[in-house]
């Protein structure tokens, strides 16, 4: 069963598309990893699948239903962004007991766990919490839910390190125990990555690549060399990345279609293979430019 | 893994619940409204007085109008309040839709309305021993009836409650579109300045008397209910598409 | 037991390749019955699909057996297939290396095979 189905949706702030003709899908019991810039519409997407917000035209269906303003889909769905708002009124014990009403899968006892965990305490407020404290509490609030559509919006904000890796091995145990579909958007692929089954990388508001964490690895590839060496080797592959080392050398990152005997004769000819880490690949299939920050240093 | 079902009577009751406890603070002003209204009162809503060379005699009457009048204020601006943005953000983070939202806020300003219109009226008690214990001279009071305290209890309530739903109204037209914080009020003292002019009072003031000057209160009660369901609904009606968060 | 984080190897990759050490160092025996994807999951803070691609990997090179509804066990000759391997692949690739650097550092090959045995004799010195 598809979680997920998103089929050209677009989504127009005044001038500006958020979103762009996007269209996949996400299957049931997976945790997808939402990678993208800043503006690059991870947040618009994720609100518009929470049913917050609505898309301008094309169609989105989450558990085969359209979700603005969809109340099976709200009880089904829980959205956690560095943004929350709990009511002013409530101490932070009481806000996780109203929690509890409303989420029919609600597991207290891991709440309380968690809660006494990253003591918290029960009478204070949540906006007198520093940021970290607040995404920890969020995060309990968002696991603690067990909701079949779990959304974290960078949901490490502030977080120390610390904290960050508790919140992964929680994530992961919950998941393993109580499996769910699970989207997590985050700056820090590398530290996420391992969680991931799959990537859904967005540019500029459109789907750019949407396949499993493990075959991105073998996605694309780096080769360096001399220049003029490099050049030839690459011929027709498609080059996310270019860098220029001394004056005649270049390192490149291109689509990994090497054959195991093209490879052997290219390190014959004195070029070297290396792999790419994911997140470094994320960074230049989304970066403007192919070689990045230094194109902007270049003077004719 | 299964999904929830959900139904909405049920999620209005949680949602209803939430909020009574979620916007304790709407209840906190009135208790400090209502007795600003009773410091107000202290004056008496009216005097006279008269006397002969050895004697003179001050009347002053006391009631709670201007509680009254306060705490329809009060509501107005508090059903305004629980539609602004912090609110909504509050109300949708966890389940709801728009629906289940307006009903629960109408239910929570519903109840809002008759702990107000109840403690107003109360608050001649709260007049009547504080004078007493402050000792001003005599005081004489009007026994009231029971079927005319009930109506006055009820009558009060509506009034509040028509608050709210002004208020509420006036709310979401401002989540739609900002400019209605500066159109709406325009429009009530551009109407008020029209009526003023005109001969026989123009059409808010004719509103105002339709409304309010009615004598059987059985016809009271249904031109403010029809007037509350109508604000009300299309309060809902206009948020439907709303986004939020 | 911490995997290799520099993002270079895919995480299914050091998987397996932590097991077949679990199996060399017969930590796990013929028969025995080995994690399940989820235990690996947890032990290493990864998703269970990953894990589980691990596991098919080894069991694609008959190092481990399915039986269906109990979980995967090593293989009665998991070990000779590792071993066999790895003198395949992984050393002939090291030596490889090897060879290419000694040339770029211009070490005979007599002084490289010498090199070796010392490493060897100080091996077993220890």
């Amino acid at each position: 069963m598809n979680v997920i189905d998103c089929k050209g949706l677009t989504k127009v702030y005044g001038r500006t598309k958020a979103l762009n003709k996007l269209s996949f899908t996400i299957e049931e019991n997976k945790i997808t990893g939402l990678i993208g810039r800043n503006g690059a519409g991870k947040t618009t997407l994720l609100k518009i699948i929470g049913g917050f917000m609505r898309g301008t035209s094309g169609e989105v269906r989450v558990f085969s239903e359209e979700p603005f303003n969809n109340l099976f889909v709200s009880a089904n769905v829980i959205y956690i962004n560095d943004q929350m708002n709990f009511p002013t009124a409530l101490s932070l014990k009481e806000i996780l007991n109203v929690a509890a009403t409303f989420y029919e899968n609600w597991n207290h006892e891991l709440a309380n766990r968690l809660f006494d965990y990253f003591s918290f305490h029960q009478d204070h407020q949540y906006t007198g919490l520093s940021k970290g404290m607040k995404s920890t509490f969020n995060m309990i609030v968002g696991l603690s839910a067990r909701c079949a559509l779990t959304m974290f919006d960078e949901p490490t904000t502030g977080m120390d390190a610390a904290v960050r890796k508790d919140f992964y091995r929680a994530l992961l145990k919950d998941f393993i125990a109580y499996p769910r579909t699970i989207i997590l958007s985050s700056h820090h692929l590398n530290e996420i990555e391992d969680l991931l089954e799959d990537i859904l990388l967005l540019k500029n508001g459109k789907e750019h690549l949407h396949i499993p964490i493990a075959d991105l690895k073998e996605w694309a590839i780096g080769i360096e060399g001399l220049t003029a060496n490099v050049n030839e080797w690459i011929g027709e592959r498609e080059v996310i990345h270019l860098k220029n080392i001394g004056h005649d050398r270049m390192f490149a990152v291109v689509r990994n279609n090497f054959s195991e005997y093209e490879k052997q004769k290219a390190r014959e000819a004195g070029l070297t293979f290396s792999p790419v880490s994911s997140s470094d690949i994320c960074v230049y299939l989304t970066s403007k430019t192919k070689g990045g920050i230094d194109d902007v240093f270049i003077k004719d | 893994m299964s999904l929830s079902k959900t139904s909405m009577l049920d999620i209005i009751k949680k949602q209803y619940t939430f909020k009574l406890r979620a916007y304790m603070q709407v209840f906190m002003s009135m208790v400090f409204i209502q007795m600003l209204g009773i410091l107000f009162s202290f004056n008496g809503v009216g005097m006279s007085g008269g006397g002969s060379n050895t004697l003179s005699v001050n009347v002053h009457y006391y009631s709670a109008d201007i509680v009254v009048a306060f705490t329809i204020v009060w509501a107005i601006i508090s059903a305004i309040l629980i539609t602004t943005q912090a609110y909504r953000n509050d109300d949708f983070v966890f389940i709801t839709n728009r629906m289940s939202s307006n009903f629960s806020n109408i239910l929570f300003l519903l109840t809002a309305s008759i702990i107000g219109g109840i403690t107003a009226i109360m608050s001649t008690y709260v007049m009547k021993v504080l004078m007493y214990v402050l000792g001003r001279t005599e005081y004489l009071s009007s026994p009231i009836a029971v079927p005319e305290m009930l109506i006055g209890f009820g009558a009060t309530i509506l009034y509040v409650f028509l608050g709210t739903a002004i208020g509420y109204f006036i709310g979401t037209l401002v989540q739609l579109n900002k400019v209605f914080v500066v159109l709406v009020p325009g429009v009530f003292i551009g109407m008020i300045v029209l009526g003023a002019g005109s001969m026989n009072g123009g059409f808010f003031q004719d509103m105002i008397k339709f409304i309010f000057m009615e004598s059987s209160f059985a016809l009271f009660f249904i031109k403010i209910i029809i007037l509350v369901i109508l604000l009300f609904s299309s309060s809902a009606m206009l948020s439907n598409r709303l986004e939020v968060r | 037991m911490i995997l290799n984080m520099d993002g270079t190897k895919p995480i299914y990759l050091q998987i397996s390749e932590w097991l077949e050490r679990e199996i060399l160092n017969e930590n796990f025996k013929s028969d025995q019955k080995i994690y399940s994807q989820y235990q690996l999951a947890e032990m290493f803070t990864i998703n269970p699909a990953t894990a589980a691609k691990g596991l098919t990997m080894l069991v694609e090179e008959n190092i481990l057996y399915k039986k269906r509804g109990l979980g995967m066990f090593v293989a009665s000759n998991a070990k000779e297939i590792i071993i066999n391997k790895r003198k395949d692949q992984t050393l002939k690739q090291l030596v490889v290396e090897i060879v290419m650097e000694a040339e770029r550092l211009e070490v005979s090959i007599e002084e490289l095979i010498q090199m070796i045995r010392d490493a060897n004799k100080r091996e077993a010195g220890e």
